[in-house]
């Protein structure tokens, strides 16, 4: 018989269908699974959806394809002609509805991958905040390290500049724009003489002398930030005055307002001296050439006028008004003589007897001869004499004038106040190996304006014919001469107490015997030097 | 306040009432309820095998343009296609077994020896062979059951690596 068995196709069909439920069911379970492990997956929602429609229509397929088998199998074809039709419509609402849930596959995936997109930057975000947490935690662990670094390096640069500040030789200050000192250096403090309690309450307007120097200094500080080598009057705590160079910054608010400043003051007082020491040597110097120029010439003429009036004097009785006047004609010139012969000696003209003297000797000689006067003008004389004292070249007359010029100043000093004490002393400076002898008023002192003019031919205080205005200079020429030095020092300062004292006081500085040598080669011997 | 009705806003009001009335008022046969013949459940059916070999096409072709390279993907687009073939199948088959008449089939000696009856034609070969259709369908699930599962384990394994 022709034709093909319909026995394969029918065992096919039955196990396909039981098949096709297994495997769809199998593909649902992971499905499943899937949705369980990631509930948020949008994709797997859709496939395990998917799968459940494709497992409603296998199950439904199979279902109706296992029952016709058995009905025909069971010779029972008719029935299967009742059921075909819902079995058919059946598969066809589920092939419809598969069909409708595989469509929304692109919405599934757009909406997978939005959130993937989200999930991704989320992830990249917890990613950078986990990084930042543990650089934060890495922070955290060596926080104490780095703030003991940090501190130690601070304290290190502040050990640094608090050094420099404390230790500057030069006065440092702050200053606020109320003209208050915020804060000054031990050398500052010492070179005003204040206590470091005082610096707490110490403003500008007690440090500047001139009050215009204050607005001058806050006028360039505001106008250009910064000064240079201003130059200053500052008043010491006991009224005494240096002369300061001032370097200074503004310092300014976050809102570049000026609210004070930083200012290095270097004390010139000293160099001020020496350059107006300088300045005394040089006039001196120039003064002396003229003074020996002038006696020169006038000791000449002078020789002669007194020649002559001694010889004239022999033409006249003594009783005569002729004689008389030649006396004075006489008397004059020897005092004009003397005069000129002063200048000689400041301009170390006149010659002089240089020997190995002792000079407690000449002192005590000098005290022996005016001690009676000073006693009757209430001036109590103190006689300090140094005891194996080293022995000086010099010329001995000499240095008695210059000790006797001392004392008659002294004397006149002390005149007006009716009396005082006269300190006189000598002693070694083994470290500068000079022999110093002190004549020490309790007078009036000198004032400032005139102390620079002491030495000057000419120049006195004392009323007209009670001085020459020469004895001073006589005496700087002596002492310089002599290879030595003249300082002047008023008012004094105690050298035990530091306290000033009232008066005056010359110190005469003379190289001992053993290096007068060596000093008498220099070109100049000693500068006068006024404190 | 209150929105103002423009001249679009009152079309439907004016439109629906006025069709409903025409329907109404000039009954017809075309218009009333329309009886189902018997081929239109085999239309319906085989419309429904065509709608579903184009979402499967859609999702094959979807699936490939989302550039999910894992196996279960691959898997997937497997199980697309012999979905497709099948459908074609059934389609074929459906249409084969309306063109054959109930006597090329004997089923005299019993439904086991049921036979396609000779001589054999195209349309009756086509028929046996749309007949065996499930020796695609099941490898065709059998697809989606390893890439649903081999998808799981992705995401398994995926989650493992993560928590190392």
């Amino acid at each position: 018989m022709n034709g093909l068995p319909l026995l394969p196709t029918i065992i096919i069909d039955m196990a396909g269908s039981m098949a096709d439920i297994i495997f769809s069911f199998l593909a649902m379970r992971y499905a499943l699974l899937l949705t369980r492990r990631q509930p948020d997956n949008f994709l797997w929602g859709y496939l395990f959806y998917f799968c459940m429609a494709l497992s409603a229509f296998s199950v439904s397929r199979a279902a109706g394809h296992l029952v016709k088998q058995f009905l025909f199998m069971s010779d029972n074809g008719d029935i299967w002609a009742d059921i075909a039709p819902y079995s058919g419509g059946f598969n066809t609402l589920l092939l419809i509805s598969v069909s409708a849930v595989t469509i929304f596959y692109n919405k599934s995936v757009q909406a997978y991958e939005s959130i993937e997109q989200k999930a991704a930057k989320l992830k990249s975000a917890n990613l950078q905040l986990e990084k930042a947490a543990a650089e934060l935690k890495e922070l955290n662990m060596h926080l104490e390290e780095k703030v003991e670094e940090r501190t130690a390096e601070l304290s290190k640069s502040e050990k640094k500049f608090r050094h420099l500040f404390s230790n500057s030789k030069d006065m440092i200050f702050f200053g606020d724009i109320g003209k208050n000192v915020l804060e000054i250096n031990e050398s500052g403090l010492e070179m005003l003489g204040y206590s470091p309690e005082d610096a707490k309450s110490l403003n500008l307007y007690q440090i500047f002398r001139n009050e215009e120097d204050i607005f001058t200094y806050y006028e360039l500080l505001s106008r250009d930030g910064y000064i240079k080598d201003f130059e200053a009057e500052f008043q010491k705590k006991d009224g005494s005055v240096i002369y300061v160079l001032i370097s200074a910054t503004a310092i300014y608010d976050d809102n570049g307002k000026m609210i004070g400043c930083e200012a290095i003051a270097k004390d010139l007082t000293r160099v001020k001296t020496m350059m107006e020491q300088l300045v005394s040597s040089e006039k001196m110097a120039s003064v002396g050439q003229m003074a020996a120029g002038v006696a020169h010439e006038i000791n000449t003429p002078l020789g002669i006028i007194l020649g002559y009036a001694q010889l004239m004097k022999d033409d006249f009785d003594e009783d005569s008004e002729a004689y008389q006047n030649l006396c004075v004609i006489e008397r004059q010139t020897k005092a004009s003589r003397k005069i000129v012969a002063d200048l000689l000696k400041f301009s170390r003209q006149a010659g002089s007897a240089r020997k190995d003297i002792d000079l407690n000797e000449i002192l005590s000689d000098v005290v022996a001869v005016t001690e009676h006067n000073l006693n009757l003008n209430h001036i109590q004389v103190h006689l300090d004499l140094a005891d194996h004292l080293p022995r000086v070249i010099g010329d001995a007359e000499k240095l008695r004038q210059v000790f006797v010029n001392l004392i008659n100043n002294a004397q006149h000093a002390m005149e007006e106040q009716g009396g005082g004490d006269l300190y006189l002393g000598t002693s070694y400076d083994p470290g500068k190996k000079q022999v110093i002898t002190r004549v020490r008023d309790t007078g009036h002192g000198i004032p400032e304006e005139v102390k620079a003019k002491i030495f000057d031919p000419f120049f006195t205080t004392k009323p007209v014919g009670k001085g020459t205005g020469l004895g001073l200079s006589v005496t700087y020429g002596i002492i310089q001469d002599h290879g030595g030095t003249i300082v002047v020092e008023s008012p004094v300062r105690n050298p035990d107490s530091g306290e000033m004292m009232q008066g005056t006081e010359f110190r005469i500085l003379l190289p001992r015997a053993e290096d007068t040598e060596t000093v008498a080669l220099k070109e100049e011997g000693g500068r006068p030097e006024t404190m | 306040m209150a929105r103002q009705p423009t001249m679009t806003g009152r079309l439907p009001i004016i439109l629906v009432p006025l069709l409903l009335g025409v329907l109404l008022g000039c009954p017809d046969h075309a218009w009333a309820l329309q009886s189902h013949g018997p081929p239109e459940g085999l239309y319906v059916h085989q419309m429904a095998h065509i709608h579903f070999v184009l979402a499967l096409g859609y999702l094959l072709w979807d699936i490939r343009r989302s550039s999910f390279t894992s196996m279960g993907w691959r898997y997937l687009q497997v199980f697309c296609l012999l979905m497709i073939v099948w459908n074609v199948l059934a389609f074929t088959g459906h249409a084969m077994g309306v063109v054959l008449e109930p006597h090329h089939i004997s089923t005299v000696q019993g439904y086991f020896q049921s036979r396609l009856l000779g001589p054999l034609t195209t349309t009756k070969i086509i028929f046996y062979i749309t007949k065996l259709d499930h020796l695609v369908a099941v490898p065709a699930l059998f697809f989606l059951f390893i890439g649903m599962r081999s998808l799981y384990r992705t995401v398994i394994e995926h989650a493992g690596e993560e928590k190392k």
